[in-house]
């Protein structure tokens, strides 16, 4: 656990539990919302053909609402 | 791993859709499978930043490499893969429902470890967030101005400077002063930027 934050830190040294990871996944999420619009994803790339084609027209799954992380 | 446990993973990463724990348990079997053949793999790019920050900024692809000299060969990659039922190879493959591609050797400058998490079906290893932070930095600016890399670095660095991440703000610095990046002003400018948004000091401040 970090001094500045409640929740648990990805360490230096050693690692992060999966329920630990899990748990951050929101604050993350809310933290950079602070500085960035909350969905960045880039519009184009060179894997646009197949990712459109795997994601029905789109370059991945939605991205879950931060609310429901 | 054997088949059942196999079957069942993969059961559980078609059906995940949340793209960002979708990413993290498929890199997780991958790098189980990769790891019992002597190859340890790690999570690069644009898919270690969404693993690190959430930041909704990754594609429908998962991007890897070799954390080690060693490799597989392409016959053994394609039988790895096809344990998976994957379609295609030998760099990437289509695989549960999302792209996986295994890349050469991760380029890393870093003396840092590479991060840890523990996903469900094995460790996996993410790129060092000092190497992340100062390459996104400098693709944000050049070859052009690149507003998505931006947006992507300053919320990494409000993770980092938040405690949410731990980095080794001395290597970030070293690494920004490297021949390979040269971009230590451009660094100071953005953390700064992040830090005074967030009213606090800069962690890369100058003195």
């Amino acid at each position: 656990m970090n001094s500045k934050s409640k929740v648990p830190c990805i360490p230096i040294e050693g690692s992060i539990s999966y329920e630990d990871w899990l748990k951050g996944r929101r604050h993350r999420r809310e933290i950079g919302n602070l500085v960035a619009p909350e969905i960045i994803r880039r519009k184009t790339s060179s894997s646009d053909r197949r990712l459109k084609k795997l994601f029905n027209g789109e370059r991945g799954l939605p991205f879950t609402p931060t609310e429901k992380l | 791993m054997d088949a059942d446990k196999i079957k069942s993973a993969l059961a559980d990463i078609t059906a995940e859709q949340d793209p960002t724990i979708k990413s993290l348990k498929m890199a997780s079997l991958c790098s189980a499978l990769w790891t019992e053949r002597g190859v340890e793999l790690v999570v690069v790019g644009g898919s270690a930043i969404e693993i690190l920050t959430e930041g909704a900024y990754a594609s429908g692809d998962l991007d890897m490499c070799h954390a080690t000299k060693a490799s597989l060969p392409i016959r053994e990659r394609q039988e790895v893969m096809g344990l998976l039922g994957a379609k295609g190879g030998p760099r990437n493959w289509q695989v549960a429902g999302m792209y996986v591609d295994v890349l050469g050797f991760a380029e890393s400058f870093a003396r840092t470890p590479y991060r840890r998490v523990q996903a469900p079906y094995g460790e996996v290893l993410v790129m060092k967030p000092e190497d992340l932070l100062v390459e996104r930095v400098l693709v944000s600016v050049y070859p052009g101005e690149n507003q998505t890399a931006r947006d992507c670095a300053k919320k990494f660095i409000a993770v980092i400077i938040c405690g949410d991440i731990a980095v080794n703000w001395d290597e970030v610095r070293r690494l920004a002063k490297l021949p390979e990046y040269r971009n230590l002003p451009e660094c100071e400018k953005l953390v700064k930027e992040v830090a005074d948004e967030l009213k606090v000091k800069s962690p890369l401040h100058p003195d």
